[in-house]
């Protein structure tokens, strides 16, 4: 906890944290005919999300990203297990322990705390219409007088005509379904919001749209969110912190601009380095070899076989997470070492 | 609805074909309502009279009009095949909702019992009830036993959409919303399933009325309430066909075969307008 506590500079004042994980560990657990198999795809996170600020969290595929924000949003089920570690949320003064409070988690539920899902696309019942779905999901969290108005008004601050509440879902275009499910996730004005990948579906076009109603909505909400993309320059243009994971772990994490400015670990400044940048011809050069099994990480620190930095020392010892230069935290023997070209 | 129904009417050559035969069918069973001779009245007309104008389908052997009995005897039967496909509809939903829902371990358990339902043979099954309960044996309870045994191929097939509804964004939606299990089951995934259970409950109804036809021929039912079956087993006591009284025999089986031709071109054009595929078939595409 001290080394979460070091990611508030000193001085400043210091905003009220809507979650907090503590040290969380969940793992796939397989067992068949007796041969135990553990994924490790959250291993020992730790990070806090503050009132009103957008969270986000990059990394390749398979770094566990979505698992984490699963773990954290108690929607979890076998074989996926926490196995140590704890999330608590703070919705205006109460505190709530996802795994040891379930039934107030389950009244917190989209009335505090929304998901705006992977494929988000199509989290809406094929078949049936669309004001149908906003009933079953919404309406219970929430008093039912003028239900109706409410929707609608709420629907236009999103730019979307009440009509669409009459059709299904295979009668609007992409975009609408997509501003549609985060219409979904706010319309209950929730203090968090989870959004997994929102964008990735989307062509350039919908996604500024997208981006700059979340953006929008969050502002106006005052909420916070954590954003799941492994699009650094979604991250760029949205996050305010960014954590970055890889093998399960979070290896480095830290206001977005300042990451992006002088990364300290050498997996973020090869994320960064990736980005096309306007008038720069040179060919980017991708990372060899690719993410480790979470089955049988490789000791010590998880990215040293594809580190180009890489020391003895980084193979038999995990480098702890340790107050960075970029105002953050950073797990690397070598932090601050690479270059970003 | 209605104006997919027109449609249908109107494009479709089986459903057109199976609605009027089914419609004959109702039609008779509205004339049940009104008929001039109480239901079981014996010697209430000259027995063994030929087809005519006054008794146009005949007179049995036993004094009964054919044309009137068999109206009765359609309203009975069809009952009874209603009521054993509303019974072992709901109880295929509610297996094949809940087994595909939860999936795994308890997965497996019901569908191992529900594929031991699906290989148990019915006729000696329902023989052994009329055995045991004999003056007991309503048509209630007939039907109740065949409903207890004809719905674990459907439950099945339920039970495959489920799965798959199960790993759907949607549902994992709910779940996360904070919808308890019976409500995604009812206001989530039923919808999806509605479409099969019109088309699985004709053939169910097919099948219970096949059932029901057989029990009857053979007498292994209460042969006192008047049913399709019931009158070819009457016919066949008093030797119709040998001593020439084709008319007791034929009419009952004609009407079986309405009856089941219109099920069966209903199902088909049913089964057809939901499955895509065969849609775009017919199309041509």
């Amino acid at each position: 906890m001290q080394q979460v506590a070091a990611t508030v500079a000193p001085g400043q004042d210091t905003p009220q944290d809507t979650l907090t994980i503590d040290r969380l560990k969940a793992y796939y657990i397989n067992e068949h005919y007796g041969i135990k198999r553990e994924i490790r795809a959250v291993d020992d996170i730790s990070l806090v999300v503050r009132k009103n600020e957008i969270y986000g969290l990059a990394g390749e595929s398979s770094s566990g990203k979505t698992s984490l924000i699963k773990t954290l949003a108690g929607a979890i089920r076998p074989p996926m297990r926490v196995v140590g570690g704890s999330v608590t949320f703070d919705f205006g003064g109460e505190r709530i322990d996802v795994y040891r409070q379930p039934e107030k988690m389950r009244a917190a539920r989209w009335r505090n705390l929304s998901y705006i899902m992977q494929g988000s696309m199509n989290v809406l019942n094929p078949v049936r219409r669309v004001k149908h779905s906003f009933r079953d999901f919404a309406l219970r969290h929430m008093d039912g007088a003028n239900f109706q108005q409410r929707l609608e008004a709420h629907l236009q601050r999103l730019q979307l005509a009440p009509t669409v509440l009459e059709a299904f879902p295979h009668q609007l275009s992409g975009g609408m379904r997509q501003r549609l499910t985060i219409a979904l996730a706010t319309i209950c004005e929730p203090e968090f919001i989870i959004a997994d990948e929102p964008t990735t579906a989307l062509d350039v076009l919908v996604q500024q749209d997208v981006l700059a109603l979340i953006k929008e909505v969050q502002q106006r909400l005052g909420s916070s969110v954590v954003f799941v993309t492994h699009d650094m320059s979604v991250h760029a243009a949205i996050t305010d912190r960014l954590g970055i994971m890889y093998a399960g772990r979070l290896v480095e994490e830290g206001p977005t601009a300042e990451i992006f400015a002088h990364p300290q670990h050498p997996y973020t400044a090869h994320l960064i380095n990736s980005l096309p940048r306007i008038g720069d011809l040179r060919i980017r050069k991708s990372l060899s070899g690719k993410p480790p099994a979470l089955v049988d990480p490789p000791g010590g620190c998880r990215f040293h076989p594809r580190c180009p930095l890489a020391i003895e020392r980084c193979k038999t010892e995990p480098p702890p997470m340790l107050p960075s230069k970029a105002n953050g935290r950073v797990a690397c023997h070598r932090a601050g070492e690479a270059e970003v070209a | 609805m209605l104006k997919i129904l027109r449609d249908l009417l109107r494009y479709n050559r089986e459903f057109l074909a199976g609605s009027i035969l089914l419609g004959v069918i109702l039609a008779m069973v509205a004339l049940s309502f009104v008929s001039p001779y109480p239901e079981n009245a014996i010697y209430a007309v000259p027995p063994d009279m030929e087809p005519s104008f006054e008794h146009w389908f005949g007179t049995t052997s036993r004094g009964e009009d054919v044309f009137w009995a068999m109206t009765g005897a359609l309203r009975n039967t069809l009952a009874f095949g209603v009521l054993v496909a509303v019974i072992s509809r709901l109880i295929a939903l509610v297996v094949g909702l809940v087994s595909g829902y939860l999936g795994g371990k308890a997965d497996q358990a019901i569908m191992a019992f529900n594929d031991t339902i699906g290989a148990l043979p019915h006729i000696p099954i329902l023989l052994l009830v009329y055995f045991v309960l004999r003056s007991q044996m309503t048509w209630e309870v007939l039907a109740v036993v065949a409903a207890l045994l004809g719905w674990s191929y459907d439950s099945r097939l339920i039970r495959s959409v489920a799965l798959s509804l199960r790993h759907r964004e949607f549902t994992r939606h709910a779940v996360f919303s904070g919808m308890r299990t019976p409500q995604i089951l009812i206001r989530e995934h039923l919808p999806y399933v509605v479409p099969i259970i019109f088309f699985t409950a004709m053939n169910n109804l097919i099948w219970a009325i096949g059932l029901e036809v057989t029990l009857s021929i053979l007498g292994f039912c209460d042969i006192n309430r008047p049913s399709v079956g019931g009158m070819i087993y009457w016919a066949n006591a008093h030797s119709a066909m040998v001593s020439g009284i084709w008319w007791w025999i034929a009419f009952p089986m004609i009407f079986v075969v309405i009856l089941f031709l219109g099920l069966f071109m209903l199902a088909m054009s049913i089964n057809e307008y939901i499955d895509p595929r065969s849609r775009l078939a017919r199309m041509g595409a």
